[in-house]
């Protein structure tokens, strides 16, 4: 698990850095000159010179990044009692996912609100960056604004404030949907979500010329069928970073999850971080190693999926930026 | 406790988030449903006067008084609101497979946020069985958040040593059966610290000399005004303003600097890992860190003297249990002798079963010394409680948090 | 564009609607709770009486030393930061083979699938007295070495947790710029210092801007990542907040310091703006003009 999660990023640094024709064909700057040749001969040799250590400082960084990673998922071999302190190698961790229902549960939660939480945010994040773009006006600052207050407010303040709120509106007006634990959750997971894809698909449209859009209704096409047939394309590598990045989040909540909660939705970092109570076991590395396959998996499918719907690799990756 | 029949406290403010003119109209409406009435809905510990019928799905539960399950039918679920991890996985899958109930275990991480999150919930958490730690089961009692539970359904009681029933918190037994206790002690690195240790006093000594900067506490405000006032002879749930102030003066101006790290669970990481030299700990927690050691004989084990704490975590049930008597019984079950020495094994804390110290030496537990202590040490231990001290002493540990910073 | 019946917000009013139900009410709630006050023992608030007492509570010397803790690391975390990430970013953007960018970019994110909690216990293996890092070193004749729980612990922490915030947008600020614009000014004769300077830094800077205000914001009001590593010396605002929260059971005062932490953070943020826009003013004009050579 070790090499497939290293493996391919070592491989990228290995490759050949040379820039090449799809590179320059991705820059998105405001230059319209033809794509001119690598630099003059002259430079080359300061060129590579920095281009070599600039490589070894990321290579370094990812190995930073990486670190505590390949611990965990080596730890979650370890057959002895805690987590922390490597007895002996077995894979007994691995059975808990089967053997203990409340860490099935935990992981089974999280995976599910990640997955509702991103295309919910997703969703009306994807509108209101279409309209941010689009259809900009003093509403824009204001706007902004909240959103901006959305990232500046700390989570416990957000937790102890939905908590009363989500049990006023569940008790008191009567409606059921938000006694429901997924539904809560959600809910306590959207609103940095949706901040968050708000602002990639508004930097994605900003950087692209509204000439489409205004040639598909010169050319009268229905507003419905210019948005779905010019907008929503234009827009989807930001949609799906944006998906990416709010299960991201969603998978790593646990302030306000811990506050809404309700009986039989725990997600799995509450799970976790109430366990450490009694020690956490080697399960939870192994639950994690796991975890992370799944989300490599997706991660290989959503790829796949853009790459048949046509668009390279770079872009969706200038996009998950978000700028 | 009786249900619905004073819904508000004639004296104490309504505080809600409805505008005041819609209050009367909410209150019918919520009585009507048979949940908590609106005073402190939005907030953790407010008054709450009017408790709700004891379960409305439950097929027997749910008695005329609103006190207690009658017994009957068991319920096909059943719901618990404990601390992560907290029971031997064994005893839990037993419970489904001998009785029947489907169990849905959730975790929380402190006892304030069980409060919040139950007050705030208004009953809609759905919780049967709660797991709190004793010296908050009388704010839980006063808001009405706790069901009287029926001894004649928990026989299993008699299992239980005496000595760790009816404890100050809950004087007659009405709301809670110890679940597993613990004590406050420290351990420290022999490599590092030659001599030997034996009180508070020592640990607040040797904090400040060989092991400065290399000292961790528990990162809880009440245990860390405990150690001092274990120390010196004072009651550690004084209201005293001299003791309060004394307390602050030593720890934010002579203890702070020495302090490496506020880490309630050393025992996860910095004691396996021998991050510290001399570190507060919890006895179970110490138990689990210094068996996982690889270098197990350089931890010295010390229960805080010449005074400590008691804590003791209980089985209790919510007051707004849709499953009453799924919930008896499974406090029933996990009672029984088997059973509890299996939580022992698992959690590695006493659940205050008789003679449990002699069947897990029968099964060659390891490190029984920190599990089980002596009636002379236990004389030593008392009860925390939560008290008008309580804001005092979150005060001074956040004054002493930015002391230590520095 | 003909048909514009709507009001140009309209399709961000789902998401309006949902942050104001969801984000501006709960927390509006929390702001009025800020002028009342705990009642007694077992109660958490009460609005009967309103004051600004709560404020004033909070401006108290801990506040002001542990607020001025919690801006060292915030303004040292989202340095580093900074300079640790955008030669990563740089690098990415301008310098990898393209079709691994792709790649590069969920690499980046990919830490951050595993919890929290479990990652420290990851830093902590490898970093403890007798983790692998002191025990490289005993084997090479030094002493045991541990950097948990001192200073560089707290940065450690912190740029580690948000260091993927920082790297992402600067990535794509550097990949907007691209390889074209800088060719043409190297062959238009400029030195690749010069390119950096006029072509590639001014392109890049609302980038660099988000990426730094993506690191800062949360990270003020954050007080669980820089303790994991750091300990004591990672002791920030937000952790008197929540203990206010959670173990004071004082609703009133925890909201008074959590609108006072964000009034702050703007403040700060302002301030910093400012002075940045201020120091930068003359370069800026000058270089409006010669990008504007540059990319005509």
């Amino acid at each position: 698990m070790t090499a497939a999660l290293v493996g391919p990023g070592e491989g990228a640094f290995a490759a050949p850095d040379a820039p090449s024709a799809a590179q320059l064909g991705t820059a998105t700057g405001s230059a319209t000159g033809s794509a001119t040749d690598s630099a003059p001969p002259e430079h080359r040799p300061r060129r590579t010179l920095l281009d070599r250590t600039l490589k070894i400082w990321a290579i370094l960084i990812f190995a930073f990044l990486f670190t505590p990673i390949v611990v965990i998922v080596a730890y979650s071999f370890n057959t002895g009692r805690l987590l922390a302190a490597f007895t002996g190698f077995g894979f007994d961790s691995f059975g808990a996912l089967f053997t203990k229902p409340v860490v099935r549960d935990a992981v089974l939660v999280s995976l599910k609100v990640g997955v509702v939480a991103a295309i919910f945010a997703a969703l009306l994040g994807t509108f209101a960056g279409i309209a941010l773009a689009r259809r900009p006006g003093k509403w824009t600052y204001w706007f902004m604004g909240l959103l901006l207050l959305v990232a500046m407010t700390p989570e416990i303040v957000d937790a102890v404030a939905l908590l009363p709120w989500l049990v006023f509106l569940g008790q008191d007006l009567g409606l059921g949907i938000f006694n429901n634990g997924i539904v809560r959750l959600v809910i306590g997971n959207s609103v940095f979500s949706i901040a968050v894809v708000t602002y990639l698909v508004r930097a994605r449209l900003l950087g692209m010329p509204e000439n489409l859009e205004e040639a598909s209704a010169d050319l009268y096409a229905p507003p419905m069928r210019t948005f779905r047939k010019v907008t929503l394309p234009l827009t989807m590598p930001a949609i799906l970073a944006g998906l990416l990045l709010s299960f991201t989040f969603s998978l790593d909540d646990t302030i306000v999850a811990s506050f809404v909660q309700v009986s039989g939705a725990t997600p799995w970092p509450v799970y976790v971080l109430s366990a450490v109570h009694t020690g956490l076991r080697p399960e939870v590395a192994a639950v994690s190693s796991i975890m992370l396959v799944i989300t490599l998996g997706a991660l290989a499918v959503v790829g796949i999926v853009l790459k048949r719907a046509g668009d390279s690799s770079a872009e969706i990756a200038s996009t998950m930026a978000g700028g | 406790m009786s249900h619905a029949s004073n819904q508000t406290n004639d004296t104490a403010p309504l505080r809600i988030l409805a505008d005041q003119a819609a209050v009367p109209g909410i209150r019918r409406a919520l009585s009507r449903r048979g949940f908590f009435s609106l005073a402190g809905l939005a907030g953790a510990g407010a008054l709450l006067a009017a408790c709700g019928k004891g379960g409305s799905g439950g097929t027997g539960g749910g008695t005329d008084t609103g006190a207690t399950a009658t017994g009957g039918k068991l319920e096909d679920t059943l719901s618990m609101y404990s601390w992560g991890d907290y029971d031997a996985p064994e005893v839990l899958a037993d419970f489904t497979k001998q009785l029947g109930p489907k169990l849905v275990v959730d975790s929380f991480g402190s006892n304030e946020e069980l409060i919040s999150k139950l007050v705030a919930a208004k009953g809609t958490g759905g919780y049967d069985i709660l797991v709190p730690t004793g010296a908050y089961i009388p704010q839980m009692v006063e808001n009405k958040l706790l069901m009287k539970l029926n001894k004649e359904l928990i026989p299993n009681i008699k299992y239980m040593d005496p000595a760790f029933l009816n404890k100050a918190w809950d004087p007659k037994g009405d709301y809670s059966i110890c679940k597993a206790w613990g004590t406050t002690g420290f351990v420290y690195d022999k490599t590092v610290i030659t001599r030997e240790l034996k009180t508070w006093s020592d640990f607040l000594d040797c904090a400040q000399k060989e092991a400065s900067h290399k000292t961790s506490v528990l990162d809880d405000p009440k245990e860390i005004t405990g150690m001092y006032f274990w120390a010196n002879g004072i009651d550690w749930n004084t209201t005293d303003p001299a003791h309060l102030d004394a307390v602050e003066k030593f720890l934010t101006g002579t203890l702070a600097p020495h302090i490496a790290a506020f880490d309630s669970n050393p025992g996860t990481g910095a004691i396996p890992q021998g991050t510290h030299a001399l570190i507060q700990v919890w006895n179970g927690d110490a138990r689990q860190g210094i068996i996982e050691s690889k270098k197990a004989d350089k931890w010295q084990w010390v229960l805080g003297a010449p005074a400590t704490e008691l804590w003791m975590d209980n089985w209790a049930i919510s007051s707004t249990a849709p499953h009453p008597n799924a919930a008896h019984a499974f406090i029933n079950f996990v009672l029984t002798p088997e059973n509890q020495l299996k939580n022992v094994d698992y959690i590695g804390y006493h659940t205050g079963a008789k003679d449990i110290e002699e069947k897990a030496k029968a099964e060659n537990f390891e490190m029984l010394d920190l599990v089980f202590f002596t009636p002379e040490q236990l004389a030593t231990m008392h009860e925390g409680t939560v008290n008008s001290a309580t804001e005092r002493t979150v005060d001074i540990y956040n004054k002493m948090k930015a002391a230590a910073s520095a | 564009m003909p048909r514009r019946r709507l009001p140009k917000y309209a399709l961000a009013l789902p998401a309006w609607l949902w942050l104001i139900a969801f984000f501006i009410v709960p927390v509006a709630v929390v702001f009025w709770y800020s002028f009342g006050y705990k009642p007694g023992l077992f109660g958490s608030h009460a609005n009967d009486v309103l004051s600004f007492d709560r404020y004033i509570e909070v401006l108290t010397p801990t506040f002001f030393k542990t607020f001025l803790n919690t801006l060292q690391i915030g303004v040292a975390g989202t340095l580093l930061c900074f300079l640790i990430g955008a030669p990563v970013a740089y690098w990415m953007a301008l310098k990898a083979p393209a079709h691994l960018k792709g790649l590069l970019i969920a690499l980046v994110l990919v830490p951050f699938w595993t919890n929290f909690l479990i990652r420290t216990i990851g830093w902590m293996i490898v970093l403890s007295p007798e983790g692998w890092v002191s025990q490289a070193f005993q084997a090479l004749g030094f002493n045991p070495v541990s950097i948990l729980y001192t200073r560089p612990a707290v940065l450690l922490g912190v740029v580690y947790n948000y260091l993927p915030l920082m790297i992402l947008p600067l990535y794509v600020a550097f990949d907007r710029v691209g390889v074209v614009l800088r060719e043409a000014s190297k062959d238009l004769g400029a030195s690749p210092l010069r390119t950096f300077t006029r072509v590639t830094f001014p392109l890049a800077r609302p980038g660099i801007i988000v990426g730094v205000l993506l690191v800062y914001i949360p990270l003020m009001g954050d007080y669980i990542t820089a303790t994991v590593l750091g300990g004591a010396k990672g002791n920030m605002v937000g952790q008197m907040l929540a203990s206010q929260f959670q173990t004071a059971q004082n609703w009133a005062l925890g909201s008074a310091m959590a609108i006072m932490l964000i009034l702050i953070t703007v403040g700060s943020i302002a301030v910093m703006g400012g002075l940045i826009v201020l120091g930068t003013m003359p370069i800026r004009r000058r270089n409006r003009v010669r990008l504007q050579e540059v990319s005509v």
